[in-house]
Parts: structure tokens; C-alpha cells; sequence
């Protein structure tokens, strides 16, 4: 069996994936939509705000249901936090 | 209609560059001592409140002005720590600005000092649940139970058992599905100097077909980026064969880990 800590000592492998340039927009939104430093600016994005870009994101969202997923409701067995 | 400023993220030193042509930005830095703020000036048919309301149904619009968000914050963090900002943080006036600065100058650089030297870096694993029941349900005592109450049972009954059993598969999976994530979040928790278990996103958002069934986050001291790197390559190695899959990416500014 390769040994994977062996293949990643590889150079090229370590740099793809550091330098992987085409983030999915996805991970862009769950983090700078999301997290962040957020501050009483004058002008900021709400809770509201947050949805609406997720709905955009996908045509199909109608259901409450689904909005309450977005949420974070998390998937039951992995929910707690694995400390 | 006056300019507004756009803040990108807050810093220790002044920034090295300032003109991203090539994005059309100009960073104007606004100082209050010994932090920067990182701004540019915006325009209000982009970024008032209205404005904004407005084109944030409007996907095109956010994909571009969050991209450069995140590409900013990336060029100015390859010299030094950054406490990156929500998309979307904008003040009318530098008074405002240097304001936010001064009332929370402590805090800044005490977080500022916090992450020097350290990336953030994601890690989402995701689950085809489908592929692996089988093989996960083989041999369990529970399903082996449920199957011989089932064939003694009569056909009224043995409905009602069915769906037992099909909760007792997705329990056997969520189980699995645990113990699988917590082995690899534990072990990558100690190449972190923090850590953050976010919010699963839903399959519509991902567009995947598998289950999200770990969002987490990691700070990690840059020398040890390479540590986590290799042992993220070995759990996807272990965990292939059971369904999982892994997306890993980074270096990120410190979303997660500026509060």
C-alpha cells in the first residue's frame, strides 16, 4: 500500500491543493456572508439579508422546511461537537 | 450621491499595496493607534442600504463583489495577520470608520496577535450513506434481531416492523457517520491551534449528492499546515471506501476565528 503521508511529502501534491484558485463560490459565502468580524457598521447585512442570497443560490427553494435547514439545523448522529 | 467606504478587514501594519488595478480597487488604510482599517471607497448604487437589499438577490452581483471581498483580504494577508470583516461592512463617512477602530482598539490588536503566524484552513466532508449500508448493516446484532421478528411476524405486523428496521438502519448509519467524523476532526484537532465545527449546508445548496457530515474549520500555525495537509491525505485515504469524501481548502483569511 502507498503511504499516503509518504505521497504528500510530494511537492506538487502539497501545492495543489494550497494553491487550488477555483474555490466554489459556496465556500466563499459560508465564510465571508457567514462569519467574519461583524460590527454595528453603518451599513450591514442582515439575518434576512443572508437568506435571500442563499435563495438566490438555488432556484428551487420554496419550502419552509428547507429555509429552516439553511438555518443549520445539523444532521442528527454528527451534530455534537466531536471533542 | 456621496462615496461610502467598504471595509474589507483590520490590520497591525499599513498595508503594502494599494492599488489592485487589475480589480479596480483602491485601498485608502485609515489609522487609529497602531491599527489599520482597510477600506475603499464605494459607490451608493452598490453598496447603500437599498442598494444593497436589492442586489442581493441578484446572484451575479454577489458572486462578483464577494470575490473581490475575499480576493482583497487574501492579497493583503499574504504579509501579515488579518481580522477580516463580513461582506458587506460599510460606513458613510472615515470618521465612522476611525470610530469602530477606536472603540474596539484593545480587542483588535489582542485578536491581531492572536493569529499572527496562523492560517485558517476548512474542511468539509461529505457522505454517500446509500453506498455503504449494506456493508454497515451485515452482521449487526439489531438488524439480525428486527429480520427474525419480521419473517415470524404476520403481514399486518411485519409492515409496522419493516419501518422499525428502517429507522434502525438510519441510526446504524448516523452511528457510523459519528464515529467516522469525530475520528477525523479529534486527531485533525491536533495539528490546530483552534477550531470550529460549523452549521451543515443542506443539498441544495451544495448541489452535491451526498450529505454534508462535517463543516469544521482549523487554525493552524503555518508551520504545522504541512502536518494537517498529510493527515487530511491519510483520513481521505482510510475513509474513501466508506462513502466519505473530503474537500479541504485554504489558506483562508480567519473568518472563523476572529470573535
Amino acid at each position: 500500500m502507498d503511504n499516503p503521508i509518504k505521497t504528500l511529502q510530494d511537492k506538487n501534491s502539497y501545492l495543489d491543493l494550497r494553491k487550488r484558485e477555483r474555490v466554489t463560490l459556496l465556500e466563499i459565502l459560508d465564510r465571508a456572508l457567514e462569519k467574519g468580524v461583524v460590527i454595528s457598521g453603518d451599513i450591514v447585512i442582515s439575518v434576512a439579508d443572508v437568506d435571500l442570497v442563499y435563495l438566490g443560490l438555488k432556484v428551487l427553494l420554496s419550502s419552509v422546511e428547507t429555509m429552516e435547514r439553511l438555518r443549520g439545523a445539523p444532521l442528527s448522529g454528527a451534530a455534537e461537537e466531536p471533542t | 450621491m456621496k462615496e461610502l467606504l467598504y471595509l474589507y478587514c483590520v490590520t497591525k501594519d499599513k498595508p503594502s499595496s494599494y492599488n489592485f488595478e487589475d480589480l479596480g480597487i483602491k485601498i485608502h488604510p485609515v489609522y487609529f493607534q497602531g491599527t489599520y482599517a482597510v477600506v475603499s471607497r464605494v459607490s451608493p448604487d452598490d453598496f447603500s442600504e437599498d442598494s444593497l437589499k436589492k442586489h442581493l438577490a441578484d446572484m451575479g452581483w454577489v458572486e462578483k463583489n464577494i470575490r473581490l471581498h475575499e480576493k482583497v483580504i487574501e492579497e493583503i494577508m499574504k504579509d501579515q495577520a488579518v481580522l477580516p470583516f463580513k461582506f458587506g461592512t460599510v460606513f458613510e463617512n472615515e470618521a465612522n470608520v476611525e470610530k469602530l477602530l477606536k472603540t474596539n482598539n484593545a480587542e483588535f490588536k489582542a485578536v491581531l496577535a492572536g493569529l499572527d503566524g496562523k492560517e485558517e484552513w476548512g474542511l468539509k466532508i461529505y457522505c454517500g450513506s446509500e453506498y455503504f449500508k449494506d456493508a454497515l448493516c451485515r452482521g449487526n446484532e439489531r438488524i439480525t434481531e428486527i429480520d427474525k421478528e419480521i419473517t415470524a411476524a404476520g403481514k399486518g405486523k411485519a409492515f409496522f416492523l419493516k419501518k422499525k428496521k428502517d429507522e434502525i438502519i438510519k441510526d446504524i448509519i448516523n452511528e457510523k457517520i459519528s464515529e467516522y467524523t469525530k475520528d477525523c476532526f479529534k486527531r485533525l484537532k491536533i495539528t490546530a491551534v483552534d477550531t470550529k465545527i460549523n452549521n451543515m449546508l443542506p443539498k441544495e445548496v451544495t448541489e452535491k449528492k451526498e450529505d454534508m457530515v462535517l463543516n469544521a474549520a482549523f487554525l493552524i500555525n503555518k508551520n504545522k499546515v504541512g502536518d494537517f495537509v498529510n493527515l487530511v491525505e491519510e483520513l481521505r485515504t482510510k475513509y474513501t471506501d466508506q462513502g466519505f469524501f473530503f474537500d479541504c481548502t485554504g489558506p483562508w483569511p480567519p473568518y472563523n476565528f476572529c470573535k
